[in-house]
């Protein structure tokens, strides 16, 4: 089985199911002859043509809609966002149209396009290309939102996207389009959509995360497993909407104390829904307050990003509080 | 700029003339016409009787119904109506220039082309009332569509529509269909970015779509010579290089002369065309609104003698193809088949409660089933406080 | 209006608790201030507990056979703002510390725990009340609940470890006098090295002259037995031997010895044993003191002994053996020095001047505390009454005779 990094991985993905669904089409800014800035479409244009693999003028907001007509039509594409931070001007196109053509037409057309682009931080990006905006996405019914953690992930949860029936959002925590390599099937496979994974298992503490945090978190698991002798599970949720609620609760069962870690602001992060659930319905699996370990309710900065960003250190104050309960 | 030369930004340098532009700008500028305010002919046209006859039968529909839709709002069955009196002939005229298999990205007002398209007005009237045959489920007012006539519900913020219709016309060319994509959309929609993205892509992908601006003069309150300081609105078209003709469109004849060209032009896969119809909003924007609060009452009373239904039977009488017995045959049998049919969907029964969590994805997810037994729970609560929820 | 609570006061003795004989009231009476609300059984008595509010009794909160500490509170009472204080001292005192710790009462933190380990405490029947939290801020944590619910567990199964019992059982509880009896016995016992001495008296003469006297007495409404004049012949033997009539006081090292002559007299009751105390004995005449031993017998079989009655000793009698056998061994009435046991009157044959005869003898015992009174001085004592019994004369005789 061949090592891949989360690029490689992805496009494999797309290449797979570009050759398997002739209606995929690539589009967004510099995907073709470019291959992505990232290089994440690199020589799709070779094998499927300019027709599959398009270059677009500079605008989310008609990268997304065109996108949308083409679902509607019949297409299934997949639009690039050549940093998610770029997304905000096609929210009207993402969110009152793609997440709502199926409802709103009563059923009769669905626009189930894959908006796909790098997000998050750790890469002295600054306020633009290190964003976590999932909460937009999640807040908004009728979309899927998914962040891999981990090549294997990436691709077959990609596959899945791009059979999906529903428009996907799916984000790519850029940090680690390269800095992790694993095995990675050459054959067909599939992550089913809305599972989490549990990344490592724990007794007393449920670790509820994704993308890049996934691996902060493992950081601090072995860190406090070597100095208290503490169990954490880590769950990574990879669909961060519709989120694996009954694998939260399992290990909830277990353990009694939550925290969940991202890096998108705290404020109506999708830990609060997390907590909110959790609160509402299993609130006698508690044993402790539940505790989020976040960014910052500040736009993301270009200095110290790695103190803004959930750290070991922040996850590993979470955890002594709530060990002592 | 030096002078009346313009200078590109091309390397090498170069200079452009007008030929460059690839299409006459002053059909951009100017307004086609076929007939004159009286009924003259003005212009030529290709259109055999029946053809005619049936251009004037659907604009009689639309009035018709268009009435009965105002009248419904009044007595509360109706949420919203946009009314759709004077703009028959751009709806009727565009809608007249496809074939069935062409898809159509209709805004709210064109009733026309509804009909033309091939919604009926039972559907139309379920659609409005929003009942239990209501084709969209109750999901939105005032827009309407179809299915398996290509006819795709509009969205409501104006505009958002042109990208998808470049990007089914795009679908169609990659799949080699020979499938022409037409969105219609207002004066205001024009100055949203999703207006100028679409027409970016459709000229740079030459995308088979025709864009048709009604530019019924009025965006609520804001007079079209305050929406946009470009002369005209065609000639918007013409920055992304994409050939625009300004039509009036209370001429049904010529909206459809002009539409069929610019179809035919996208079938041929010469690319898109934009054509700016000039009409007249005869009511208020949506029964919501009060002109008289904005606007000249002796605007209207100038543009009723423009009216797209009277000028067309003027033309008709003129050319032999009408008599007044026939047309008031028409209007008869329209009149009494349209009222059947609003009695036969007054009286249906509404959308069941489940369908507002319907439709949010291909299949509920969890939440989406938490919550719906929510929902049953507090309809028996409901019931039992006898608490008001219509 | 007020709500207040009525507390089990601190009715002096030294006593922690009480016991709920009978309530007075009930539930929607009105009371006035003073008045008796409840009948307490303490180590000592049974105590009437009057109301310290007037007002509408709202709730009883303890009933009969309930143990309740002082300061518990037993009832709630409606009590209108101005209270009308019909002369006893400290009432508005009582009521103003009342109010004060009704306050501070509603101002009580709940138990902090979360909903895990709440529901692990209902699981498990563990009152959280009871538990001491080790998380932070002293909440409790799931750890806390399953100790105490270990530590409960060994507790209850401890006292069965060595088989008490074997075999068939019946399980009676210890309440009322008895289970004060008890105490009472084991801080006696545990406190005071008890020594014991004997003695035989005959007591043929002294019944010579009970029987002179018993129709004079009878015309009197006297009863009278022998114990009257055992309790004369004890006062005037603690005046010759006053530490018999004293107490220690080991803290300060001390020995009180006491001035005034309270003598204790042990009843048999269907409740159990009491001991009513004849007060100044010394100054008492025999028919009073046979009346007053009559009137606490009856008022003691009835329930009725008041603390007065029961506090104040200074030497107790114990004939309980007169209806039973010839010899024992009692307890001290603690914190008393001696108890002088009666024992079972027999005839049976003794020298008298050289000639055998019937005589009538009782054995005396003495219990006494020999942590301050040696050997020699209690046998003085005890011979002393012995004396006193044997020549009536001399016992009936007041002292100016023989000055």
């Amino acid at each position: 089985m061949p090592l891949m990094n989360m690029v490689q991985a992805l496009n494999s993905a797309l290449r797979e199911e570009m050759r398997r669904n002739p209606r995929i089409v690539v589009l967004g800014e510099d995907v073709g002859r470019r291959g992505g800035v990232f290089l994440v479409t690199d020589s799709l244009i070779d094998e499927f043509g300019a027709e599959r693999v398009i270059d677009t003028p500079l605008t989310e907001l008609g990268i997304v809609g065109v996108a949308v007509g083409m679902a509607l039509y019949g297409l299934k594409p997949v639009a690039e966002i050549q940093f998610i931070d770029f997304i905000y001007e096609a929210l009207d196109q993402l969110l009152s149209e793609a997440a709502k053509i199926r409802r709103r037409t009563g059923g009769m057309y669905s626009a189930p396009i894959v908006v796909r682009g790098p997000c998050c931080g750790g890469v002295r990006g600054g306020m633009f290309h290190s964003q976590s905006p999932e909460s937009y996405f999640v807040h908004t019914p009728g979309l899927i939102t998914i962040m891999p953690s981990t090549p294997y992930d990436a691709k077959g949860l990609l596959k899945s996207a791009l059979r999906s029936e529903d428009p996907v959002v799916f984000l790519e925590p850029k940090i680690l389009y390269r800095t992790v390599r694993e095995e990675v099937p050459e054959e067909d496979y599939v992550v089913p959509i809305g599972k989490a994974r549990v990344a490592k298992e724990g007794s007393d503490v449920t670790v509820v995360t994704w993308g890049a945090m996934v691996y902060q978190a493992l950081e601090a698991a072995k860190l406090v497993k070597a100095r208290h002798g503490w169990d954490v599970e880590v769950i990574d949720l990879r669909t961060l909407f519709p989120f694996d609620k009954d694998a939260i609760l399992e290990s909830l069962e277990k353990t009694g104390r939550l925290m969940v870690v991202h890096e998108a602001p705290r404020t109506l992060g999708l830990g609060a829904e997390i907590a909110a659930y959790v609160a509402e319905n299993a609130i006698d699996m508690l044993r402790a307050p539940i505790k989020r370990v976040t960014g910052f309710d500040a736009p993301f900065p270009l200095v110290h990003e790695k103190l803004y960003m959930p750290n070991v250190a922040r996850i590993y104050m979470g955890l002594s509080k709530l060990m002592k309960y | 700029m030096v002078g009346s030369r313009f200078y590109s930004t091309d390397w090498p340098f170069r200079e452009y003339s007008l030929d460059d532009i690839g299409f006459d700008l002053r059909r951009a500028l100017g307004l086609y016409r076929v007939i004159d305010e009286e009924g003259e002919q003005v212009g030529d046209f290709d259109v055999d009787v029946d053809r005619l006859l049936e251009m004037y039968v659907y604009m009689v529909r639309a009035r018709i119904l268009d009435d009965w839709l105002l009248r419904l709002q009044r007595v509360g069955k109706v949420a919203i109506h946009a009314p759709n009196k004077g703009q028959e002939a751009v709806g009727v005229g565009a809608a007249m220039a496809l074939d069935g298999g062409d898809w159509l990205f209709p805004s709210y007002r064109e009733l026309g082309a509804y009909l033309v398209k091939g919604m009926s007005e039972e559907e139309i009237l379920d659609r409005a009332i929003a009942n239990i045959d209501d084709i969209l489920r109750g999901s939105e007012f005032a827009v309407y569509g179809k299915r398996s006539v290509n006819l795709v519900p509009a969205p409501v913020p104006v505009g958002n529509q042109a990208p998808h219709a470049v990007g089914a016309a795009m679908a169609a060319k990659i799949l080699g269909h020979r499938t022409v994509v037409m969105a219609i959309f207002g004066d205001g929609a024009t100055s949203r970015g999703h207006f100028h993205a679409a027409l970016n892509f459709a000229g740079v992908f030459k995308a088979p779509v025709v864009f048709v601006v009604q530019n019924n003069q009025w965006a609520i309150s804001l007079p079209s010579r305050r929406q946009t300081a470009s002369v005209t609105f065609a000639v918007k078209g013409v920055a992304y290089g994409v050939p625009s003709v300004r039509v009036d469109g209370n001429d049904v004849l010529a909206v459809y002369t002009i539409a069929r060209e610019a179809v035919e032009r996208a079938r041929r896969g010469e690319g898109p065309t934009l054509v700016e119809a000039v009409t007249y909003r005869m009511g208020p924007h949506t029964t919501a609104d009060d002109p008289g609060k904005y606007r000249d009452p002796g605007e209207v009373k100038l543009f009723e003698k423009l009216d797209p239904i009277i000028r067309f039977k003027k033309f008709l009488y003129k050319k032999g193809f009408l008599d007044e017995d026939q047309d008031r045959r028409i209007w008869e049998e329209w009149s009494s088949r349209i009222e059947d049919t609003v009695k036969k969907c007054y009286n249906k029964p509404p959308l069941p409660v489940d369908v507002i969590l319907e439709n949010v994805y291909s299949k509920p997810t969890w939440n989406l089933l938490e919550q719906y037994e929510e929902l049953k729970e507090s309809l028996e609560i409901v019931r039992e406080l006898g608490l008001e929820v219509d | 209006m007020a709500l207040r609570q009525v507390k089990l006061p601190d009715i002096g003795e030294g006593l922690v608790e009480g016991e709920i004989v009978e309530w007075l009231v009930k539930e929607g009476d009105y009371v006035k201030m003073f008045q008796p609300l409840v009948r307490v059984l303490t180590a000592k008595a049974t105590v009437e507990i009057p109301s310290p509010f007037e007002g509408r009794i709202l709730r009883l909160l303890a009933k009969p056979g309930d143990v309740v500490r002082v300061g518990a509170p037993i009832a709630e009472i409606e009590a209108p703002e101005v209270q009308v204080a019909t002369g006893a001292p400290g009432a508005s005192d009582v009521e103003r510390v009342e109010s004060r710790e009704s306050a501070r009462e509603a101002l009580q933190v709940p138990v902090r725990a979360p909903p895990r380990v709440r529901k692990l405490a209902r699981e498990l029947g563990v009152d959280l009340s009871k538990v001491k939290g080790t998380g932070p801020g002293g909440v409790i944590t799931e750890e806390d609940v399953l100790r105490y619910a270990e530590e409960s567990k060994k507790a209850a199964e401890a006292p069965r470890q060595p088989a008490l019992v074997e075999g068939a059982v019946e399980r009676v509880p210890l309440k009322g006098i008895r289970r004060i009896m008890a105490s009472k016995m084991v801080e006696a016992k545990s406190r005071i090295p008890h020594a014991y001495i004997v003695e035989e008296v005959d007591v043929t003469e002294l019944f010579k002259l009970r029987d002179v006297l018993r129709q004079d007495a009878e015309s009197k409404g006297v009863k009278l037995t022998l114990l009257p004049f055992i309790v004369k012949a004890v006062v005037k033997a603690l005046k010759e031997y006053p530490l018999l009539n004293a107490s220690l006081d080991e803290e300060r090292g001390e020995i009180i010895v006491k001035k005034f002559y309270n003598i204790g007299v042990a009843v048999d009751t269907p409740q159990g044993l009491v001991v009513p105390v004849i007060k100044g004995a010394d100054g008492k005449g025999l028919y009073q003191i046979a009346r007053e031993i009559g009137e606490l017998a009856e008022k003691a079989r009835e329930g009725k002994t008041s603390l007065e009655d029961v506090t104040g000793g200074t030497f107790s009698i114990t004939n309980i053996g007169s209806v039973g056998t010839v010899l024992g061994m009692a307890i001290i009435n603690y914190p008393e020095a001696a108890i002088l046991g009666v024992h079972r009157l027999v005839e049976v044959p003794r020298y008298v001047d050289g000639e055998l005869k019937p005589r009538k003898i009782v054995y005396l015992s003495l219990s006494f505390d020999h942590r301050f009174i040696e050997g020699a001085y209690a046998t003085r004592f005890l011979l002393a009454v012995k004396r006193y019994l044997e020549n009536p004369a001399i016992l009936m005789a007041s002292e100016e005779e023989f000055k």
